[in-house]
């Protein structure tokens, strides 16, 4: 299956970087992960803040749909976050802005590997796929909640 | 140097002695995390960073690099045999006290931790640096072999160990120690395929040895922790384990510096490995 195209560009970006670079890069994105915080004034359609087994600290995901049906992530990440589930942050919510809800849930989880490694992936397994999976989880609340209302 | 009435009080050094010593050529500093690109984001002047898995264990068997390899990696970091190696970290110095238990293991004399680790130095609002330092060469004799036989203890030794009721402690959380879970909270489970502890261990977590700020507890506090609740005793020989010898390595790192224990080991193969084993007893509750 093909990517969303802004997540196929971030996918290309890195396969195309030798590995110091590539490290450097997740560092860049690590770094801008504040930055998608929910802005001053901000609503959202859903919104999810936990302290999941899964991860070292707190993560709050924010949800906004528009009336094209294309989704919004903001996501806030507690101290103890390593960096990895930082970088992914900003990977994500600047690779799946735009798509559908039916979009976020059919993404294939093989673009990680792809982005940060297979050594990472295998080292730091739970951490790379966590923002992902509390992505689509949050999403498909959504989903479930508008098919409830139309029945 | 922190004096409270520590057996070796120059095994540990405050924040303030590091920021001292940054320019010191005979000292090295070593940043080991668990966070594989912490140190990217940002370390103190002048220290180099040393993976536990990349750098210390060999990439294919579960072990650790020979000694040619270990003397490689510290040739390539600036380390020669008589520098003074700083070591620090994230999760309260968990991978700095495992990577400088590795070392003793290679036989490197002249180790110390930065009491606190990493989030003192943070929290200190000390300065960090992304700039990689580049060292000359060092000249590192490699150990004509492994210390296994002092500070490593296998499963055969652990079995052994808890079938004579000598003293075991197991470093984990006290819901890993009774069975409930197979790792640590905030942890996936990792593939082991059952839960407990080794029969006769004694649960002593290793958190209880630092206070919040991560920085160690006073002697008296440790011996009454390890001594009169958990009935250590020095000059026993001791074994400890937690799920793959992190932080049984911290605890290790209390008993045999600041306690002045002489016979410490560290069951690295720890609960990955007994909890995985056909046929290994097991206690639960």
């Amino acid at each position: 299956m093909e990517y969303p195209e802004k997540l196929t560009q971030i996918v290309s970006l890195f396969e195309s970087l030798p590995a110091p670079e590539k490290r450097e890069s997740l560092i860049s994105y690590a770094t801008a992960a504040a930055k998608n915080a929910p802005r001053e004034g901000e609503s959202f359609d859903l919104e999810d803040v936990r302290k999941d087994e899964e991860c070292t600290d707190t993560v709050g995901v924010f949800l906004k749909i528009s009336s094209t049906r294309a989704c919004e992530f903001r996501v806030t990440l507690g101290p103890q976050v390593q960096t990895l589930t930082k970088a992914m942050t900003s990977i994500l919510c600047k690779g799946l802005a735009g798509c559908t809800p039916e979009e976020v849930l059919e993404i294939p989880a093989d673009f990680v590997p792809k982005i940060v490694g297979a050594d990472l992936v295998r080292q730091r397994s739970q951490t790379v796929y966590y923002i992902l999976t509390r992505m689509k989880g949050i999403t498909k609340v959504w989903l479930n909640r508008q098919r409830a209302a139309r029945h | 140097m922190i004096d409270k009435n520590y057996a070796q009080p120059d095994a540990l050094v405050t924040t303030q002695w590091v920021s001292e010593h940054l320019s010191d050529s005979g000292v090295r500093l070593v940043e080991s995390n668990e966070d594989y690109l912490l140190y990217d984001t940002g370390h103190i002047q002048g220290a180099v960073h040393i993976d536990w898995r990349a750098d210390l264990q060999d990439q294919t068997i579960r072990d650790y690099v020979s000694p040619k390899q270990f003397a490689e990696l510290c040739e390539r970091h600036g380390i020669s045999n008589e520098t003074t190696v700083v070591f620090y970290g994230d999760k309260s110095n968990w991978w700095a006290c495992y990577a400088l238990w590795t070392f003793r293991l290679f036989g490197h004399e002249k180790v110390k931790i930065m009491d606190g680790g990493r989030d003192k130095w943070v929290g200190e609002n000390r300065h960090l640096t992304r700039a990689v330092p580049h060292f000359v060469k060092g000249r590192y004799t490699p150990a004509a072999e492994r210390r296994d036989v002092e500070i490593r203890a296998f499963y055969d030794q652990a079995l052994a160990h808890s079938r004579a009721g000598h003293a075991l402690i197991d470093v984990r959380s006290p819901g890993e120690f009774r069975g409930e879970i197979t790792h640590m909270p905030e942890y996936p489970q990792e593939g082991v395929l059952r839960g407990g502890h080794v029969p006769g261990a004694a649960s002593v977590p290793w958190k209880m040895a630092v206070k919040e700020d991560g920085t160690f507890k006073s002697a008296a506090e440790l011996h009454a922790i390890y001594e009169e609740e958990a009935g250590l005793m020095r000059g026993q020989d001791v074994i400890a384990y937690c799920r793959i010898g992190e932080r049984s390595s911290h605890t290790w790192f209390v008993l045999t510096y600041l306690l002045g224990y002489k016979n410490v080991r560290n069951y690295d193969g720890s609960w990955t490995e007994w909890g995985n084993r056909v046929g290994a007893p097991i206690e639960r509750g």
